[in-house]
C-alpha cells in the first residue's frame, strides 16, 4: 500500500445486511457486504476486513477516517464517528448522482423518504420505522410463501398480466391475505405483482409527504427487485434515476463520502466508477 | 448560582406548597380528606406535584431556575386550590369545558371546575396517570381513535372518581372528540346542561354578537339552575385583572424576542396555561406573571439568556407533549433548544377586554375565546394554522418549528399536510412529533427522544452537547 494514500470507508450496519464501502479520492476501490450476524461488532469488523482486503495491505486500522451508520452504527471498530443512516444515504445517492433531489430507502425493518438540496443535504425526511409493511423484511416474508428468493420472486411479479391488489397496511395480514389467493388458484405472478405494488404504494406515500422533486431514486436491498421499481415508476410517472453503483451500498457509500467530506479529502472531484 | 443557595431556594418553595397543602387537608377536616384520597386516588399525583420543581428545574440555574420555581409553584398552589374549590364548592360547582369563560362564572359567585383539566395536569406529573382512565373509557365502548384527552375525562367520570357538581357548561370547541365526550359526562353525572354554540367565522361582526348573544343565554341559564347571579361589577374587577396580567405578558413576550432569550420555556407556556385558562383575572396571575417579568427583565438588562449557550430557538405547535413535560428541558441540555413559544400561549394578538360596558366584555371574552388556541386553529379556515406559525416565526426570530402530531388529533393531521409544503415553500425546518397527547404507550418518551434525535442531526445537523 502507497503509505501516503488516503483511504475513506463507510460500514453501514444494517438489520439484514452489513455493508463496507471504501473509497479514494477517485472513486469507490472497494466493497463488501454481509448478513447482520447476532453481534454487530464482529460483523462489522469481518465486513471490514473483507473490503480492505481487495486493497494491496490495507488494515482496518489503516483507514484515514471511517464512518458508521445503520442501526448498529456504535458498535463499527475503529470508526472515528458515526452518521445517521439517513444523511448517508442521501450523501451516498449524491455521490453517484448529483441530480437526484429525492431518495426512497427501502432497508430491511424501515423505509425512509429522503428530500435533499443540491449539495446532497437532507432538508426533509419521514420514516416508517414501526410497521413492516412496505420494507424488505415484507418483502421476504411474501418470497417465502412462493418459496423463491428475492430474485426469482421478482422475476415472477414481472410476467404478470393483471395485478391483483393486497393490502399495504399490515404485513400479517397480507400474509393471511397472499395465502388465500393463492388456495383460490389466482395466478401466483399477478399475485407477487400484487405485492410489489404494495410496498410500491407505501415508499410512494412516504415520498408525496417530503414531496417528489426529480430526480428520485430507489436505495437498499429492494432497489434491486425490478417489480418494485416498474410499480413505483408507474405511481411517480417517471423513471427512477439509474445509480452506478449496487444500491444497497448506498449507505455504506454515504459514511465513506462522508468520512472523506470530513477529513477534507477534495471530494467533489471524485465520482463514482 | 451555587447548590446552596438553590436548595435553600427551592426548599423555602417547597415549605409554602407544603403550607398551602395542610391548609387544604384542614380546611377540608383530616379525616374527610382521608376519606377524599381514597374516594379520587389521582389526588395523590396532585399533591406530589412539587415533584416538577425537579423535572422542569433540574438541569437550569440562575434567573431561569428561579422563574421556573415560581411558575411550578404557582402552579402547584394551584392544584390546591383546584382541591379546595372541589371540597368547599360543591354548592356552586359548576363543570365547564376548556373553550368556556371561567371568567363569567366567577362574577357569578359560582365555582368552575375545567373537567379537561385532571386529564391535562396529571400525567404533566405523572406520565402514566391516566393510562388507566384512557383504559376505562374504551372499555366502555369509546372509540379507541377518539382523542386521549377526552377518554381521560370520561374515564375519570366513568370510573366515579369526579366531583359533583350542579350544572355542566359545555361547547361545539375545540373537536368533536371533546365535543361528544359531554354526552357521556351528562349521563353519567345526571346533572343539567347547557351547550355554547361557539361561531366558526370569527372576523365577522355577525359572528361575534351571536356569540355575546350565546354568553348571555349561558348567564341567563346559569341564574335559572343554578344559584349563581351575575355581578357585573365583579366580572369588571376580573376583566381588569386579566387585562393587568396580559400587560405583563406581553412585555414578556417582548423581552423573549432577545437572542439569546432571557427566558424559555415552562416560565412563558405554562404561566400562561394556567393564567389564561385555569385562573384568569385572579390577582395571584397578575402577580407571578410580573414575577417572571421582572426576572426576564434582569435577565436581558445582564445581556444573559435562560441557556447557558442558546444554539437554537424552537415554536412549539399544538399542546405541549403532557406526558413528556419536560421535553424541553431535556432538549435544553441535549441540544441547546430554547423553547420561545407555544402555539397555546399564542392568543390573540390583542387580548386585551374592553371593561367599559357589559357588552364590550361579554365582545371581549367572546373574542378570547373564537380566536383562543384550538378554536381558531381547529374549526376556523385552515390559513389561520398557518398564518399563526409564521407569524409567531418572524415575531419571535425562530429557527425551527415542533409539531406535536397528536395521533388522535384528527383536525390537525390534514393541516400539517399543508404545513409541511409551507414550511418547505419558507425553508422552515420542521419536526412532527409523532405520538399521543396523554398515553405513553402510543409512542414513549424514548420514542420521542429519537425523533427529535433524527430530525436534530439530520436536518438541523446538529450534534449532542450533553454526549
Amino acid at each position: 500500500m502507497n503509505e501516503s494514500k488516503k483511504y475513506y470507508a463507510g460500514c453501514d450496519v444494517g438489520s439484514t445486511m452489513t455493508k463496507a464501502v471504501i473509497i479514494d479520492d477517485k472513486g469507490i476501490v472497494a466493497t463488501a457486504m454481509m448478513p447482520s450476524g447476532i453481534d454487530p461488532e464482529q460483523t462489522a469488523a469481518k465486513v471490514l476486513e473483507t473490503a480492505c482486503s481487495q486493497v494491496e495491505g490495507l488494515e482496518p486500522s489503516g483507514l484515514s477516517r471511517l464512518i458508521g451508520t445503520g442501526y448498529g452504527r456504535n458498535e463499527v471498530p475503529f470508526a472515528h464517528a458515526n452518521v445517521s443512516e439517513i444523511t448517508c444515504h442521501a450523501a451516498g445517492v449524491h455521490y453517484c448522482n448529483p441530480d437526484v433531489r429525492t431518495v426512497l430507502d427501502i432497508g430491511g425493518q424501515d423505509t425512509k423518504a429522503i428530500a435533499m438540496d443540491e449539495n446532497g443535504r437532507v432538508r426533509e425526511f419521514v420514516m416508517n420505522d414501526k410497521c413492516a409493511a412496505g420494507t424488505g423484511r415484507f418483502l421476504e416474508m411474501m418470497s417465502r410463501i412462493f418459496n423463491m428468493d428475492l430474485d426469482q420472486f421478482s422475476d415472477l411479479s414481472l410476467k404478470a398480466k393483471k395485478v391483483i391488489p393486497i393490502t399495504s397496511q399490515c404485513s400479517v395480514f397480507a400474509e393471511t391475505e397472499v395465502i388465500s389467493l393463492l388456495s383460490k388458484k389466482n395466478p401466483p405472478e399477478d399475485i407477487a405483482a400484487g405485492i410489489q405494488a404494495s410496498i410500491a404504494k407505501r415508499g410512494f406515500t412516504l415520498l408525496k409527504r417530503v414531496g417528489i422533486q426529480p430526480e428520485v431514486s430507489l436505495t437498499g436491498g429492494c432497489a434491486k427487485s425490478m417489480g418494485l421499481v416498474k410499480h413505483l415508476e408507474r405511481l411517480l410517472r417517471l423513471k427512477l434515476a439509474p445509480l452506478p453503483v449496487d444500491p444497497q451500498l448506498m449507505g455504506a457509500l454515504g459514511a465513506a463520502a462522508e468520512a472523506a467530506k470530513t477529513a477534507g479529502s477534495g471530494l467533489k472531484e471524485a465520482s463514482a466508477s | 448560582m451555587n447548590s446552596l443557595y438553590r436548595s435553600a431556594l427551592r426548599t423555602r418553595y417547597k415549605f409554602f406548597d407544603w403550607l398551602a397543602k395542610a391548609r387544604l387537608a384542614l380546611h377540608n377536616g383530616p379525616v374527610k380528606t382521608l376519606l377524599d384520597l381514597k374516594r379520587f386516588p389521582w389526588m395523590k399525583t396532585l399533591i406530589s406535584s412539587d415533584s416538577l420543581y425537579n423535572k422542569f428545574g433540574k438541569n437550569r440555574d440562575g434567573h431561569y431556575y428561579e422563574a421556573t420555581l415560581v411558575v411550578v409553584s404557582y402552579v402547584v398552589h394551584g392544584f390546591a386550590k383546584v382541591l379546595d374549590d372541589m371540597f368547599t364548592g360543591g354548592d356552586r360547582l359548576v363543570i365547564h369545558e376548556d373553550m368556556i369563560p371561567p371568567e363569567i362564572l366567577r362574577a357569578m359567585g359560582l365555582v368552575p371546575f375545567m373537567a379537561e383539566l385532571l386529564g391535562i395536569a396529571l400525567p404533566i406529573i405523572e406520565p402514566h396517570a391516566v393510562e388507566e382512565y384512557i383504559d376505562c373509557a374504551e372499555s366502555h365502548g369509546i372509540p379507541p381513535d377518539i382523542c386521549s384527552l377526552p377518554k381521560s375525562t370520561m374515564g375519570l367520570v366513568l370510573s366515579g372518581q369526579f366531583p359533583e357538581g350542579i350544572a355542566i357548561v359545555s361547547s361545539n370547541l375545540p373537536c368533536d372528540g371533546g365535543m361528544s365526550s359531554y354526552t357521556v359526562i351528562e349521563k353519567k353525572l345526571g346533572l343539567p346542561t347547557i351547550r355554547l354554540d361557539i361561531p366558526h367565522h370569527f372576523y365577522n361582526d355577525r359572528a361575534r354578537s351571536y356569540f355575546v348573544e350565546e354568553l348571555r343565554r349561558m348567564i341567563k341559564w346559569l341564574e335559572n339552575n343554578t344559584p349563581g347571579k351575575m355581578d357585573w361589577d365583579r366580572l369588571k374587577t376580573i376583566c381588569e385583572e386579566r387585562n393587568r396580567m396580559v400587560d405583563q405578558e406581553l412585555e414578556l413576550w417582548d423581552i423573549i424576542k432577545d437572542r439569546p432569550s432571557p427566558l424559555a420555556a415552562e416560565p412563558v407556556y405554562l404561566s400562561h396555561l394556567w393564567g389564561a385558562n385555569v385562573m384568569p383575572g385572579h390577582p395571584e396571575s397578575t402577580r407571578v406573571f410580573a414575577k417572571i417579568c421582572d426576572i426576564a427583565r434582569e435577565n436581558r438588562q445582564k445581556g444573559k439568556g435562560a441557556l447557558p449557550d442558546e444554539k437554537y430557538r424552537a415554536l412549539l405547535w399544538n399542546p405541549p407533549l403532557i406526558h413528556f413535560s419536560d421535553l424541553f428541558s431535556w432538549a435544553e441540555t441535549a441540544y441547546g433548544v430554547s423553547l420561545i413559544i407555544d402555539s397555546m400561549s399564542y392568543n390573540r394578538r390583542e387580548p386585551y377586554i374592553d371593561t367599559s360596558s357589559e357588552e364590550t366584555m361579554l365582545m371581549g371574552i367572546g373574542q378570547n375565546i373564537m380566536e383562543g388556541p384550538m378554536a381558531r386553529h381547529t374549526r376556523g379556515p385552515a390559513q389561520n394554522y398557518i398564518d399563526d406559525i409564521f407569524q409567531i416565526v418572524r415575531r419571535f426570530d425562530i429557527d425551527m418549528l415542533w409539531v406535536a402530531g397528536h395521533v388522535g388529533c384528527k383536525n390537525t393531521a390534514a393541516l400539517n399536510g399543508m404545513l409541511r409544503e409551507k414550511c418547505r415553500e419558507q425553508g422552515l425546518p420542521m419536526l412532527i412529533i409523532n405520538y399521543d397527547l396523554s398515553d405513553p404507550r402510543v409512542v414513549s418518551r424514548e420514542g420521542i427522544i429519537e425523533q427529535v434525535n433524527h430530525f436534530m442531526e439530520n436536518i438541523m445537523k446538529a450534534k449532542r452537547i450533553d454526549e
